[in-house]
């Protein structure tokens, strides 16, 4: 059976007013594929995560966005991440005062109102959030700590796998995942992820090294400059741009 | 306002230490403050307060058919209701605590050294208080007492509940207090003075929430006297009335005596919260530390006006204040003014204020969440004022507090 087309980026050019990022950008993601745009630092990579999630400030001057068949570019951040879109965040933010638990549970019952359910009682929703930190090595302790505050890069990261093991989105995008994570936890993120992985679920992983792929196996790695993709392959695109390095590789692609 | 004084006419003139107090608080008090007068240059009191407000006597509604009495708690506590501007009389034994009303206390003079024990003249409500003197509590705590007690207060339209509170803790008590004011939506005045005595070692966990109704006036001050290794902590959310001012002092008169003063205000429509903090470091070793939340909205206006006073011989003192505000709207607004006064060299102090709206990048994160704006700004508003309340120990007080925000 074919899979459904769930993002389909046609023409995008985006960016911050009065600078154009991302120009004249194609992406189509089907149900349980694994994409990787990989190009060099300050290419402009994150825009793209900003302008799929509706971050204020970035803007779109050309081109549509349809996410599961709907107009993504119309939809609020909130409807957005409803609706299953999911970004791993490059760098999580700190929130005093707000524990994890709360803004956890706040997360779910939104995304269960968003889709007519009820809200989880509070045993369900501690057994749900139980069964998910065990798997990611999360303590009640930190559960109960304000959001980010004092974690350090890889706790943020096992942090935001939670979210999404909770949220079961049908996209989700990893935003530079695996920057200021040692190996340990790498690989407890990156299991995390597969553990999601279902056959429907797809992934957009924007990086600009291939450590995370030794333990995530993409279907696409897309090279990105100039604010759009050059090249398109299979996972050796991504071990021959380590070997050539960026500037060789775009040189040669440009040529 | 002098002629109104005029028409009022107070009962139990026949207690001596009553009345000659009274004379005191009618000579002192030379009208309601104005915008001219420093210490309340950005609270216009005087536009708030109408004569309808002492239109009526205080009074109590009537057993039966009262709610006030209905308790808003849930948790256990020796509870004490003013409905009116009445104190309801119904003491019974609690082990470690003396308690009666004002009156019975001054006519015995067991409360003439707790009364006035500050310059009336510079407190021209406070005066006003002394004028009017007549109902209040008078509790006098000597151990640790097995519940909190809460001070609930119910006022009702054109009522001026004037109420003078003295609370004397004697050497090693502990006791924890939380204080509740509501009243009817058409318009009351509220004016109360609590004189806090703290002794040697002994320590006091003071609460309050002012939820005034909407259209009433709320004024409170208080007097905090403590000694040597005593403590005071004060934790104060401020949400009610049109106009409230909620003006604390406290007097850290001896070695290592200890102060929390720490405040969450919030308002919007056209309410005005005013927060008036006046520590005094009267000894070495002393210690307070504060901290202010505010927001905003609408067209509301806050103002925080807090005092930092070093003696000179008040050395290896501690001193910290942080004010924060949020505005969520335009036409919101803050006047702030933060004053250290300093006059002992070997001393650590700090003072700060900031004013802004919510951060934009913890909106979108909650958002990005799927949580919508309405409810993410709601969550960053409330986790903003309960900062002023994570350190309160008693869990059910500190869950009453803030599921009031």
């Amino acid at each position: 059976m074919m899979n459904n087309v769930l993002l389909d980026i046609q023409n995008l050019s985006a960016g911050v007013t009065g600078k154009e990022i991302i120009k004249n950008f194609n992406l189509a993601i089907k149900e349980g594929e694994v994409h990787v745009i990989m190009g060099p630092n300050g290419a402009g990579k994150s825009t793209l995560s900003h302008v799929l999630t509706g971050k204020p400030g970035y803007e779109v001057t050309k081109g549509n966005i349809s996410f599961k068949g709907k107009n993504l570019l119309e939809m609020s951040p909130e409807d957005r991440a409803n609706e299953g879109l999911f970004l791993i965040m490059q760098y999580p933010v700190a929130i005093e005062g707000v524990s994890f638990m709360t803004f956890l549970k706040y997360a779910l019952n939104a995304k269960r109102k968003y889709l007519g359910q009820t809200e989880l009682s509070a045993p369900e929703f501690l057994k749900v959030i139980r069964d998910e930190s065990i798997k990611l090595g999360i303590s009640q302790e930190m559960l109960k700590r304000a959001v980010n505050v004092g974690f350090s890069g890889g706790e943020k990261k096992r942090m935001e796998t939670l979210q999404m093991a909770l949220l079961k989105p049908n996209l989700a995008i990893l935003d530079e995942a695996d920057s200021g994570l040692d190996i340990d936890a790498l690989k407890i993120v990156a299991s995390g992820i597969n553990d999601l992985r279902d056959g429907k679920r797809a992934l957009l992983i924007i990086t600009h090294h291939q450590d995370l792929l030794e333990y995530i196996v993409p279907d696409f790695v897309h090279v990105f400059a100039d604010g759009h993709i050059i090249k398109t392959g299979d996972k050796n695109l991504a071990l021959e741009l380590e070997a050539k390095g960026y500037t060789d590789f775009i040189k040669e692609a440009q040529c | 306002m002098l002629d109104l004084l005029k028409n009022i006419t107070l009962e139990n003139d026949n207690i001596p230490a009553l009345a000659s107090l009274r004379q005191k608080g009618k000579a002192a008090f030379k009208g309601l403050p104005t915008l001219k007068d420093e210490p309340y240059k950005y609270t216009n009191i005087q536009s708030v307060i109408t004569p309808q407000m002492f239109s009526q006597k205080p009074h109590d509604c009537g057993h039966e058919h009262c709610t006030c009495h209905e308790t808003c708690l849930d948790f256990a506590a020796h509870e004490f209701h003013f409905c009116g501007g009445r104190l309801h009389e119904h003491f019974h034994f609690i082990e470690g605590l003396e308690i009666s009303s004002l009156k019975e206390a001054l006519s015995t003079h067991e409360a003439t050294p707790y009364i006035g024990k500050f310059d009336i003249e510079a407190f021209p409500l406070a005066a006003l208080n002394t004028a009017l003197l007549d109902e209040g509590l008078f509790i006098r705590i000597s151990k640790p007492l097995d519940k909190p007690l809460a001070l609930i207060y119910n006022n009702k339209e054109g009522v001026t509940a004037n109420i003078r509170n003295l609370i004397v803790l004697e050497k090693g008590a502990k006791a924890e207090m939380i204080e509740i004011f509501e009243g009817t939506s058409t318009p009351y005045l509220t004016n109360i003075v609590s004189e806090i005595s703290i002794a040697k070692g002994a320590s006091l966990l003071h609460c309050k929430l002012q939820n005034e109704g909407q259209n009433a006036v709320h004024i409170a001050f208080s007097n905090v006297l403590v000694k040597s290794q005593g403590e005071y902590q004060s934790y104060l959310l401020s949400k009610g009335a049109k106009l409230s001012r909620c003006e604390t002092r406290v007097l850290l008169k001896e070695e290592n005596a200890k102060a929390t003063v720490n405040v969450a205000y919030c308002v919007n429509d056209e309410q005005t919260a005013d927060i008036t903090t006046n520590i005094a470091h009267l000894s070495p070793f002393t210690a307070s530390n504060q901290i202010i939340r505010g927001v905003m909205d609408d067209n509301a206006h806050g103002v925080f006006q807090g005092k930092i006073h070093i003696a000179p011989d008040a050395q290896k003192t501690e001193g910290h204040q942080q004010h924060k505000a949020l505005l969520l709207s335009s036409n919101a607004r803050v006047d702030v003014k933060p004053e250290l006064e300093i006059f002992a060299d070997d001393v650590k102090c700090s003072h700060g204020t900031t004013s802004g709206d919510l951060n934009a990048e913890e909106l979108f994160y909650l958002k990005s969440r799927g949580i919508d704006e309405k409810e993410a700004r709601k969550i960053l508003t409330t986790a903003f004022l309960n900062t002023a309340f994570e350190e309160i120990e008693n869990q059910n007080i500190k869950a009453f507090l803030e599921n009031a925000l």
